[in-house]
């Protein structure tokens, strides 16, 4: 199975026996989702959400020697959106995050490969002014 | 427009937002030899974290590592693009000059957005916009490992979902070719010249500010069909 989030690609393994929803294995989640599992519940840097006490059971299963996450519900009770085709899942940007971080300014950080082939992190310019415009051959 | 500022005063990232045919992106980066720094970004992930729906769009980001300006359509001067018979002219110096003028004076100068006024600028996004995105980065995706059909089925999908994203329509029209892409751009844009009040890009603010709403194409024969035109008018 395939994840497509935040500008990567990854592949995970894939819960057999329940192919309409989207399962992670916890271990794959930071990986493949940005979010990992801790006691207070789905973290993304910063920002956690408790799970639903209702939904813990349903939700965190073990199945083929492994322990899994049900992310397409996780996904939906966060309002991110998700489009699927097969057993590729792509996943919309997470509400809350976009809107803390643009809507008080905060550049979001990212990570890409220059065409020197250096990687560039657009936090490594603390301290100096930055432009940074795209473009297109298109 | 960055060697005449100077290099040692501020960063310049160029972003190629690209997808299935870096060779497309070498070439211009070849020709151009830029000096300043220069990424290629496939999935179009650096628009997707500022919002940005057109090309070229750019924004300001302080020491502090807060964006004070973002701007559509941030063109460094006047610019032409030919295609045989014909051409289109766009942009204005505006948004370079507005740039030099936030490196020199920083925090001072009057072009710095406050937070409310960025806040108020971002483009609201709502659940079929995230969905569009998920949507178009899967037919990258598939553009990418050379599934078409699954490609142009997305990108049509991604279409639907966000008309105002010119990125998706632009991105994905290009899957059929560069003179398909560009024919699509014409008829479209002269089709909103017609219909509707929207902006290929919306307007900058800034003094100076040549702002056109769809920019016809000047072909080779609209000097004489002008001129024409001029003298039945007599």
């Amino acid at each position: 199975m395939i994840i497509l989030a935040n500008g990567n690609t990854t592949e995970i393994a894939q819960r057999t026996d329940d192919a309409e929803r989207l399962w992670v294995r916890v271990g794959e989640l930071p990986g493949a989702t940005g979010w990992q599992m801790k006691p207070q519940g789905m973290c993304l840097g910063e920002m956690c959400v408790p799970l639903p006490d209702d939904k813990v059971e349903e939700w965190i299963a073990d199945a083929e020697d492994w322990v899994w996450m049900c992310y397409s519900e996780f996904a939906d009770m966060i309002g991110q959106q998700y489009a699927r085709d097969g057993d590729v899942w792509s996943l919309g940007s997470v509400p809350d995050v976009r809107r803390s971080g643009l809507e008080i300014g905060i550049a979001p950080d990212f990570e890409v490969t220059e065409r020197s082939g250096d990687t560039l992190r657009l936090s490594d310019f603390r301290g100096r002014k930055v432009v940074l415009f795209t473009w297109a051959s298109w | 427009m960055y060697e005449s500022i100077g290099p040692d005063r501020f960063e310049l990232i160029g972003v190629a937002q690209d997808s299935g045919n870096p060779k497309a992106v070498g070439k211009w980066f070849d020709r151009a030899s830029p000096t300043f720094r220069c990424v290629i970004d496939p999935t179009h992930h650096i628009s997707s974290l500022f919002g940005w729906v057109n090309v070229p769009s750019a924004a300001w980001i302080d020491e502090e590592g807060t964006i004070v300006r973002s701007n559509e359509g941030a063109y460094p001067g006047e610019s032409t693009v030919r295609f045989g018979i014909g051409k289109v002219r766009f942009g204005d110096d505006s948004f370079g000059r507005a740039t030099r003028d936030w490196i020199e004076r920083g925090a001072d100068s009057e072009h710095v957005w406050t937070s409310a006024e960025l806040a108020e600028r971002l483009k609201p996004v709502d659940d079929d916009t995230r969905l569009a995105e998920a949507t178009f980065k899967l037919a990258l995706h598939f553009e990418a490992v050379g599934e078409s059909d699954r490609a142009l089925r997305h990108f049509a999908a991604a279409q639907r979902l966000a008309p105002d994203n010119w990125n998706y329509h632009r991105q994905g029209w290009s899957h059929r070719g560069t003179l398909y892409a560009g024919l699509k751009v014409l008829r479209r844009t002269s089709h909103l010249r017609k219909t509707t009040d929207k902006s290929f890009y919306d307007p900058t603010g800034l003094p100076g500010e040549d702002f056109r709403r769809f920019t016809a194409p000047e072909w080779l024969w609209t000097p004489v069909a002008r001129r024409v035109k001029q003298l039945l008018q007599r």
